[in-house]
């Protein structure tokens, strides 16, 4: 009987392990083909292992794609106030829906949830237009403006969860000590939900560091786009160049994301759950 | 002049969800309703002064426009292909990892990290294995398999073209459905499936009777998030085939990007984005509908032939 039960666990992980691997492979396949010189790419390809450790594709990526460290400047910048508008808006609008009892509350809940499940060219096309008549199609902000309200949705759905747990006593206490509602917000509730605000900067990070859309459409130039969309022209440009060094760029356009996804991996499961749960 | 708690508080919730209504209001109430305006104009971004309204023209054209059938078409193709594999292999994915066998976390781990990478660079590392010379599929197929009759031009033939997508889409989101699945799994309690081994039931048994049953939500909220996966899929087919070769690859949301900022036809763009919408909200009530509580149906049943009795 145990016996049979140790077949079958091992069964399962023998399966898992095939599964993993599987998932695996591109980004194995991507690195090493980033660190092998162009005739090996070309020539063996079974041989998976580089024969040494060529590092000329990174290194060309600093003497040929000026370009790249633009996209990477704008993924960074984009990124980061994209995320900083996103939780600040996100804690206040979910900690209103949660704690607050007025007209118009349901409404707009049920708006956000309608909004999600729309394909956001809807959204998309009144946006290029009017931001063309503004002037700001190919800058980095009318990138910024429109991420920061396609992500509250879903980041308004976690701080509603999280705010919802804390129990209103503690509101109560605060405001007994003399706490005005800001300070009822900002000292003695926001600390309280720091775990929800983690996920929603990981969650907000991920889209906006990888969104396509919207950048394809609303930047033109290297001046406003991000890596998501440049290194899809500089695939376009490959005519000198070839897939070591476009491997060499996505490998490095990766290493934010995975910093964030590896260390935080928690936070960003249990958002989702959270998300399924309330969603 | 004093205020009463109650308004006060009302006004408090006001104050804190204004800066993040507006934005929504401005970004997306908005712009909902403009496009909605819009589809029902006729409005060449390029040329157009002003949109001129022309009632229902888009959205009847559309139907007789040979490029917007194939992109249908395509579209249902790969959601058809897309959507029942990504539901079953996630879901044993999901079932396998719940077993919590030695190194689930290393093999969660490597399963969910493909969500972090964006779908443009998914593409274009895809583009790279599925290359027809150098790849790593074809010279696996070939060289490591003998396999020479199943190596393709994967990306440049029409019908492996879409199975190629399929794949890459496959490969990006299988983790989150798989999270979904999970989280829906954490919430079957131990003491029922206890309960099942007690009376006897082997552990497919229990899967089949008693857990399958009891992830109703589950298949609510992951069929929802599937459903807007395969009808808006765009980025694959965008980046790796751009659409070709000839039509194979053309979807919905391509044709309707096509439209809108390449040819600049907003008004029809957005009776196409408008028509994608609805057919998302449709497939998304079907699916409620058919994973609807039927547990709580029979209780109200059950009260109403009580009820009934009693009078």
């Amino acid at each position: 009987m145990i016996k049979k039960k140790h077949v079958s666990r091992f069964i399962i992980s023998l399966i898992l392990a095939i599964i993993a691997f599987i998932w695996m492979v591109p980004f194995l396949w991507t690195l090493l083909t980033s660190l092998k010189n162009d005739n090996e790419i070309y020539t063996n390809v079974l041989k998976f292992l580089p024969t040494y450790l060529y590092t000329g594709h990174y290194s060309s990526i600093f003497t040929k794609l000026g370009n790249f460290f633009l996209y990477f400047k704008n993924s960074v910048v984009v990124s980061f106030w994209s995320v900083l508008f996103n939780v600040l808006f996100a804690a206040t609008l979910g900690y209103s829906f949660a704690k607050f009892k007025y007209h118009g509350r349901d409404l707009f809940l049920g708006f956000v949830l309608i909004v999600i499940t729309l394909p956001y060219v809807i959204y998309l096309i009144p946006i290029y237009i009017m931001q063309s008549r503004m002037n700001m199609i190919d800058t980095t902000l009318g990138l910024i403006l429109p991420y920061i309200a396609t992500n509250l949705p879903m980041s308004v759905f976690i701080m509603r969860g999280q705010f919802n747990n804390v129990p209103n006593e503690m509101m109560e206490a605060a405001r007994i000590d003399g706490a005005n509602q800001w300070q009822t917000f900002s000292r003695t509730m926001l600390p309280i939900v720091k775990p929800g605000i983690a996920t929603v900067i990981i969650m907000t990070f991920i889209t906006v560091w990888g969104e396509f859309t919207y950048a394809r459409t609303l930047s033109i130039t290297a001046k406003s786009q991000t890596l998501a969309v440049g290194i899809t022209f500089l695939r376009d440009e490959a005519a000198s160049w070839q897939y070591g060094t476009l491997t060499a760029t996505i490998i490095l356009s990766l290493i934010p994301v995975m910093i964030i996804f590896l260390s935080m991996q928690k936070y960003f499961v249990k958002g989702i759950m959270a998300g399924a749960v309330k969603g | 002049m004093k205020m009463s708690y109650r308004k006060k508080s009302m006004l408090a919730g006001y104050a804190f969800a204004a800066p993040g209504m507006i934005f929504a209001i401005l970004y997306m109430g908005y712009p909902l309703v403009r496009s909605f305006y819009l589809s029902f104009t006729n409005y060449n971004f390029a040329f157009d002064p002003k949109p001129t309204f022309s009632g229902l023209e888009n959205y009847i054209s559309m139907f007789s426009d040979s490029y917007f059938i194939d992109a249908l078409k395509n579209t249902a193709v790969f959601s058809l292909a897309f959507f029942p594999t990504l539901m079953i292999v996630s879901l044993i994915i999901a079932l396998l990892l719940d077993k919590g066998v030695k190194g689930t976390g290393l093999y969660r781990t490597c399963i969910f990290m493909a969500m972090v990478v964006p779908l443009s660079l998914t593409g274009i590392i895809f583009q790279w294995i599925f290359n027809n010379q150098y790849g790593l599929l074809n010279s696996v197929l070939s060289q490591m398999f003998g396999l020479d009759s199943w190596t393709h031009n994967w990306l440049g033939e029409g019908k492996w073209a879409m199975f190629s997508i399929v794949i890459v889409s496959l490969w990006k989101n299988m983790g989150m459905l798989v999270i979904l699945f999970m989280a829906g799994l954490a919430g079957i309690p131990d003491d029922m499936i206890e309960a099942a081994k007690i009376d006897g039931a082997n552990s497919i048994q229990t899967t089949f009777r008693i857990v399958l049953p009891n992830l109703k939500e589950s298949y609510v909220i992951c069929g929802l998030w599937a459903i807007i996966q395969s009808v808006k899929v765009f980025e694959q087919p965008f980046v790796m085939t751009n659409g070709g070769p000839g039509t194979a690859t053309l979807v919905l949301y391509q044709y309707t990007w096509q439209n809108a900022f390449k040819y600049y036809e907003m008004g029809y763009a957005s009776a196409i984005a408008y028509f994608i919408g609805a057919v998302i909200l449709i497939l998304s009530a079907v699916n409620m509908f058919i994973n609807r509580n039927k547990d709580t149906d029979e209780v109200k049943k059950k009260k109403k032939r009580r009820g009934g009795a009693a009078a």
